[in-house]
């Protein structure tokens, strides 16, 4: 059985910068809005597919030194931004597919999570935005 | 505009930045990636009052 393992070598790409040694964890799905279209005589609800609303949900770990986490976010607190995430640091390929969120929202950015004796880590989360894949 | 790369973040540094679409100019300029190679046309010599009345 085939499966996906991550060791080290995510790619995360954050409005062209390279924020993969930032990042702990990487969760890009892809969401359809579901309508509602049960009409009278049906037995189960159906739905049929509507606007395209994926996300991409980062844990970063929190940095305030020059060109690291917090200088590449903070500017970028309620602005369409493009976001990248590839498995592996290889070349783009259909078994190492690039995939972008074009124009997605950062509505939120974490400025602190302070805790004693743990790292600050911060997840933030891209919304909306058109997806596309590159296999080359 | 032009702009070089000044972190190694974005690309070699030294290097020209092509700017793909959608891309938040201003932020990587804010955060320290970026520099424009365009001089200011603003002189930054202060001015001053040349009346003599």
């Amino acid at each position: 059985m085939a499966t996906t393992t991550y060791l080290s070598n995510p790619v995360v790409t954050i409005n062209s910068v390279d924020l993969s040694d930032q990042t702990t964890a990487a969760t890009l799905t892809r969401v359809i809005e579901s309508l509602e279209s049960t009409a009278f005589g049906s037995t189960n609800r159906s739905y049929v597919g509507g606007l395209e609303n994926s996300t991409l949900t980062c844990t970063m770990l929190n940095s305030f030194v020059a060109t690291e986490t917090y200088a590449t976010l903070k500017a970028l607190v309620g602005t369409q931004v493009t976001v990248k995430i590839k498995p592996t640091s290889g070349a783009t390929s259909a078994t190492n597919p690039e995939s972008t969120l074009t124009a997605a929202y950062l509505s939120s950015l974490p400025i602190v999570n302070g805790k004693i004796g743990m790292l600050d880590t911060i997840d933030i989360v891209f919304t909306g935005g058109a997806y596309s894949v590159a296999i080359a | 505009m032009a702009y070089v790369i000044i972190s190694p973040r974005l690309g070699t540094v030294g290097d020209a930045y092509q700017p793909a679409d959608g891309v938040n100019i201003e932020a990587l300029i804010e955060g320290g990636f970026i520099k424009s190679t365009s001089k200011s046309t603003k002189s930054d010599k202060p001015s001053t009052d040349t009346n003599e009345e």
